[in-house]
């Protein structure tokens, strides 16, 4: 016996440092004669152990093994053979030519095999198959899905979904089959079964798994075909009790599993046809009162997250919720409290009713949930309860995990903004927990939050820079030392007594390293530059920005050189300091990237800061705050948070992975911020520039239209948007076309643009780019270039717009056009193209348009007051001219306060080059409609006359 | 009498001289391999088969003698595979489609290259030519001439022309294979 226990003890060592090239060499007793069961299972394990270890094992040496282990076929002991399945399901990716064991593994999932070895090999089968093999084992997958052993059933519908990325065309062939397997009590259900089978139905009730998967399956197929998916939610709604196309009692969901993810469902429907969002929420309603927890939470917060969703339903939710807050099970608890934290941001005021039990989960002794509690609390609460609040939470900060501390911070931020008279009491929170441990991301977060709350408070802000100050005398982060040293700098100047925070900044630069060094002299010469600053503090800045002249670093000695001269001159002071226009720092970053990564950049001249858009500071900031939200919001529905969440099955995420791919791309509909505009003129240009007719015309184009216009009224057969891009002797009308059809494929698609004015000698049409093919859903683009024959006039033109084609039949499933159909030609006629000024115009922001307008004078201005009598509203207007000008408009230029009388300003330059200010000063009376004053100053007197013309 | 006799002396035999051999089967698709497998195993015809995908393992027991069958898939994206199968068994069993003339060209391609491997050297081999129930099938000195088998002088070669649905010349087949199970005996070209 005692050989035994050695050898044993051998095994444990062995796997801890487990070599994959002795493994490799010990893998020649797969060949032997006759096979050694159990040393060839100990050694497929060593195999699994490595792989799933993460070590790689070299193509060639995996596909040996591979083929030594297809020998292990010949041995009929059953858990070797468990084994065997495993590795070739592990080995399937890394070794070559595993098709190999196909045959095999068909054998194995026969119905007169083992049962063990069934779904093992339907499992190891899939993960070896390649599409192409695919119709030769569907009559065996189709069958194992209608089997009655859940186990095979489940194997086979989870392999399916698996199988389903690569072969959407043959697995959509097996819907039948996956509704039967999710009704598949209802069926051997029925009256005339026969004895034998009762065995079986047992085993069948025991375990719902077999739905779970096959309403995966199912919504995998049919997940594009919207009136499908309704069905199969209705189907097991309830609802149609009376009969209906169904015969036979009505089938139920017994999976509790497959019930959330019919939930889910319907919740995709609703989003998608808003139509449809009473009848989906009575279901949802009905399904709140489920009888399984998992199900009622799902409901629930199903209605938490729609978007416009009644009082009624919502109060009901809340009730379901509020009832889990006191469930024994920790689970269910952090389910609810994180649906009501998330509602709480939306909608406080509906949480209100579970203020009393979330105050008693602030000691539950799960932390998680009592932090949710807390700051929902904190959302939910009146100026009165939040004193008691803050004082709970200091209590258990320190036993809380990172996130969420971050949670707890964002929490307080808001809670700034809402009750600014608790100013003091958040401050002092904020700088205690910053003294505490913790990591980057939270001390970032506590840092913004007092940062906000010194813009948005400014009783104070002295208090806050104060603990500011203290924060940056002992900051391990360099990145949060630059940070609050640059608000210093802009801060700073404007208080009362600067010079404590001078001192502060020049302690920095005395005590830390080079980066926060470079960033405290830049901090000093805000100060310096000041408008605020008296002489003697300028002084006093000099002094100190000479002693960093010495300083060990290249950087802070080249600042601090700059800033000593800057000072000297109130020009540069103004352009640099005094800026309040930035660049938009997404493009910057890209560009540079651009230009570093091109060997010969270099050559053709220094890197151009004029192609990089300008942004107002005020809407950089604004982007910040977008994309902050935007981030806390994945935080709180729980993409990064690793607590325990009883809410989400396993398996869960395969559907939505799946259904991504699947949507297609819509260019510019998501462009709302005027980042993602930057972003997408870029990918216009590199678009442009792939083209070689049309990169001829220049590196870029000068201006590209803001917004995409449709040609084409939305839902019909083919989508046509056009994009205006004015290049300096060219213009390119760029029209992204998709196809709606799915039986049809167009080939040769090209639009015949015809002017309605007769443009000879000013456009000539030089460049057609058809599409070469456009099957359903996938945009392509065409172009229409034209060469200005004279570049100095700015033609106002209308096109008439035909889209040209062949049309073939096709395949819907797999899009492919029918063999030896030659099409035919068709025409779709689509809405006119104009082309105006406003295309000419570059939308952008000019920094301190006040002055550039009185530096104009007079002299460039063009003048002309309209009455616009058609126009219902100041609103309205606004937004045409807006659309018109195609120049940028400033703060508030679009959202006029008074329904009577507005004033906006807009920015821009006339081929991206010469800069252009509008003001525009309307007034609304009811029956008179609006009367505009629209004054246009430019570098150009031209520019301006044709700009006022462009809204006549 | 005689026969239960046999049947007696034969199950004794197998009780002292168990033998155990491996074979492996190769040739092009559609040639018969799996059919004859089938054949050899249960004494079953099955007229339609589907493609073997990658290989197909069967222990078959005759007499004293366990032969374990690897039976190869001939289409062209398993044949750079064969020889992995072939390593060390006791012999190789070539499989053609005597009735398919268009093929033979191929089929001696492939039969040479894999002989011309180093790892297979001296394994004997068997060549059967399938289908000899078919009109058009050629005869065994036709295959041999086909196959240019006299050209093989460095291991031992025996061809047979067989068919599988009528069973003609199974036994024979069969007492070639058991008579090479260990210690390979004797044997002369078969022509």
């Amino acid at each position: 016996m005692s050989w035994k226990k050695d050898e044993d003890s051998d095994e444990l060592g062995a796997l801890l440092n487990l070599d994959h090239s002795a493994v490799l060499q010990e893998a020649r007793i797969f060949n032997q004669t006759p096979i050694r069961p159990r040393q060839s299972r100990l050694l497929l394990a060593k195999i699994v152990f490595l792989l799933y270890r993460g070590d790689s094992i070299p193509t060639i040496d995996a596909t040996n093994l591979f083929f030594s282990i297809t020998k292990l076929f010949q041995c009929k002991d059953m858990s070797l053979r468990q084994m065997v399945y495993l590795t070739i399901k592990e080995l399937s990716t890394v070794s070559e030519d595993v098709i190999m064991v196909t045959s095999s593994l068909m054998k194995d999932m026969q119905p007169k095999s083992e049962i063990t070895y069934r779904a093992n090999a339907i499992r190891a089968l899939c993960k070896i198959v390649d599409p192409s093999m695919l119709p030769g084992i569907e009559r065996l997958l189709k069958a194992a899905i209608v089997e009655k052993l859940p186990s095979i059933a489940s194997a086979a519908l989870v392999s399916s979904i698996h199988l389903f990325t690569d072969a959407k065309d043959v697995v959509r062939r097996w819907g039948n089959e996956a509704s039967e397997a999710l009704n598949g009590k209802a069926l051997s259900m029925g009256p005339s079964f026969f004895s034998g089978s009762a065995n079986q139905n047992q085993v069948v009730s025991t375990s719902n798994i077999v739905q779970y998967h096959a309403i995966g399956l199912l919504y995998a197929i049919r997940q594009h075909d919207r009136m499908a998916v309704l069905k199969l939610v209705q189907t097991f709604s309830g609802q149609n009790k009376s009969g209906g196309w169904m015969s036979g009692p009505s089938p139920t969901l017994r999976s509790n599993m497959a019930h959330v993810m019919l939930i889910r469902y319907a919740v995709r429907v609703m989003e998608n046809d808003p139509s449809l969002l009473p009848q989906l929420c009575t279901l949802l309603q009905e399904w709140m009162s489920h009888s399984s927890d998992m199900v009622s939470l799902e409901a629930a917060r199903a209605v938490c997250q729609l978007k416009d969703v009644d009082s009624r339903p919502l109060t009901q939710a809340v009730g379901v919720l509020q009832m889990f807050l006191g469930s024994p099970r920790a689970t269910a608890r952090f389910a609810a409290i994180r649906t009501l934290n998330t509602l709480a941001r939306t909608h406080p005021e509906a949480v209100q009713p579970c203020n009393v039990d979330m105050e008693n989960l602030i000691t539950d002794k799960n932390r998680s949930v009592a932090t949710f509690a807390i700051t929902t609390l904190l959302k939910t609460g009146n100026e009165a309860s939040v004193d008691r609040l803050m004082k709970q939470m200091q209590g258990f900060m320190a036993e809380i995990s990172d996130e969420f501390k971050i949670i707890v911070a964002e929490a307080v931020r808001s809670l700034c903004r809402k009750f600014p008279g608790k100013h003091s009491l958040f401050l002092s929170f904020l700088s205690g927990v910053l003294r505490d441990e913790g990591g980057y991301e939270f001390k970032r977060s506590a840092i913004e939050a007092i940062i906000d709350l010194a813009k948005n408070v400014p009783e104070c802000k002295e208090t806050a820079l104060a603990h500011l100050c203290e924060f940056i005398e002992d900051c391990e982060f360099t990145k949060l030392s630059v940070r609050v040293l640059y608000f210093l700098g802009e801060e700073g100047p404007l208080t009362a007594k600067p010079t404590i925070y001078i001192r502060h900044i020049y302690n920095r630069v005395v005590l830390e390293n080079a980066v926060v060094r470079a960033a405290a002299v830049n901090a000093l010469a805000k100060f310096g530059a000041s408008s605020a600053a008296d002489p003697s503090l300028q002084r006093s800045v000099r002094v100190l920005l000479k002693r960093c002249l010495d300083d060990r670093d290249d950087e802070v000695r080249d600042r601090s050189a700059w800033a000593l001269r800057m000072m000297d001159n109130e020009k540069t002071k103004d352009k640099y300091v005094r800026d309040d226009s930035t660049f938009a720092l997404a493009v910057l970053e890209r560009k540079l990237v651009e230009y570093c990564a091109d060997p010969a950049a270099s050559l053709k001249g220094k890197f151009s800061f004029e192609s990089v858009p300008r942004i107002s500071r005020a809407q950089e900031e604004e982007s910040r705050n977008q994309a902050r939200l935007e981030n806390m919001d994945a935080v709180l529905t729980g993409t990064t948070i690793s607590a325990p969440s009883s809410t989400r099955p396993i398996g869960a995420g395969i559907s939505e992975a799946i259904e991504t791919p699947g949507t297609p791309m819509s260019p510019g509909v998501s462009g709302s911020g005027f980042m993602d505009e930057f972003e997408q003129q870029a990918r216009y240009a590199s678009q442009l520039n792939a083209i070689p007719e049309i990169a001829a015309f220049g590196d870029q184009p000068l201006v590209s239209s803001r917004k995409p216009v449709d040609l084409t009224e939305a839902e019909t057969e083919y989508v046509v948007r056009c994009i205006k891009h004015v290049y300096d002797g060219h213009i390119v009308f760029q029209f992204d076309v998709t196809n709606t059809i799915p039986e049809q494929v167009l080939e040769q698609i090209e639009v015949a643009m015809e002017p309605e004015e007769d443009i000879d000698g000013v456009l000539e049409p030089v460049v057609v780019v058809p599409i070469p093919e456009l099957k359903c859903n996938q945009p392509g683009t065409a172009y229409v270039a034209f060469a200005r024959a004279d570049t100095e006039t700015f033609p106002s033109v209308s096109f008439a717009c035909t889209l040209k084609f062949i049309v073939k039949e096709c395949d819907p499933a797999t899009g492919e056009p029918e063999e030896g159909d030659d099409g035919f030609e068709d025409e779709y006629s689509l809405e006119a193209t104009d082309l105006g000024a406003g295309d000419f115009m570059q939308s952008t922001y000019i920094p301190d348009s006040h002055s550039l307008w009185e530096v104009l004078g007079q002299d460039a201005e063009a003048i002309e007051t309209f009455a616009l009598a058609n126009f219902d509203g100041i609103e309205e207007c606004i937004t045409k001219v807006n659309d018109l000008l195609g120049m940028s408009p400033l703060d508030g230029a679009l959202k006029p306060k008074s329904k009577a009388a507005h004033q906006a300003v807009f920015t821009g330059k006339w081929m991206g080059r010469v800069k252009t200010v509008a003001r525009t000063r309307m007034t609304y009376q009811k029956g008179a409609g609006v009367t505009m004053e629209l004054a246009v100053r430019s570098e150009d007197q031209g520019v301006s006359e044709l700009m006022v013309a462009a809204i006549a | 009498m005689a026969s239960i006799f046999k049947a007696i002396l034969d199950w004794l035999l197998s009780l002292f001289w168990k033998e155990e051999m491996e074979l492996t089967l190769v040739g092009l698709q559609n040639s018969g391999k799996t059919t004859l497998v089938n054949v050899i195993a249960s004494g079953q015809f099955t007229e339609d088969m589907i493609p073997t995908v990658g290989f197909n393992m069967r222990k078959v027991t005759k007499g004293n003698v366990t032969m374990k069958l690897w039976d190869i898939g001939g289409q062209p994206r398993f044949r750079s595979m064969w020889e992995r199968y072939c390593r060390g068994v006791n012999a190789i069993v070539f499989v053609i489609d005597a009735a398919d003339h268009a093929k033979l060209d191929q089929a001696r391609a492939e039969l040479w290259s894999l002989l011309e491997k180093p790892q297979l050297a001296n394994i004997p081999v068997l060549v059967l030519g399938n289908k000899n129930d078919l009109e058009e099938a050629l005869t065994v000195d036709q295959l041999i001439e086909a196959m240019n088998l006299h050209a093989i002088t460095s291991r031992e070669v025996a061809c047979y022309s067989i068919s599988a649905k009528n069973q003609v010349n199974i036994d024979v087949t069969l007492k070639w294979l058991i008579k090479h199970s260990s210690s390979s005996s004797s044997s002369a070209l078969v022509s």
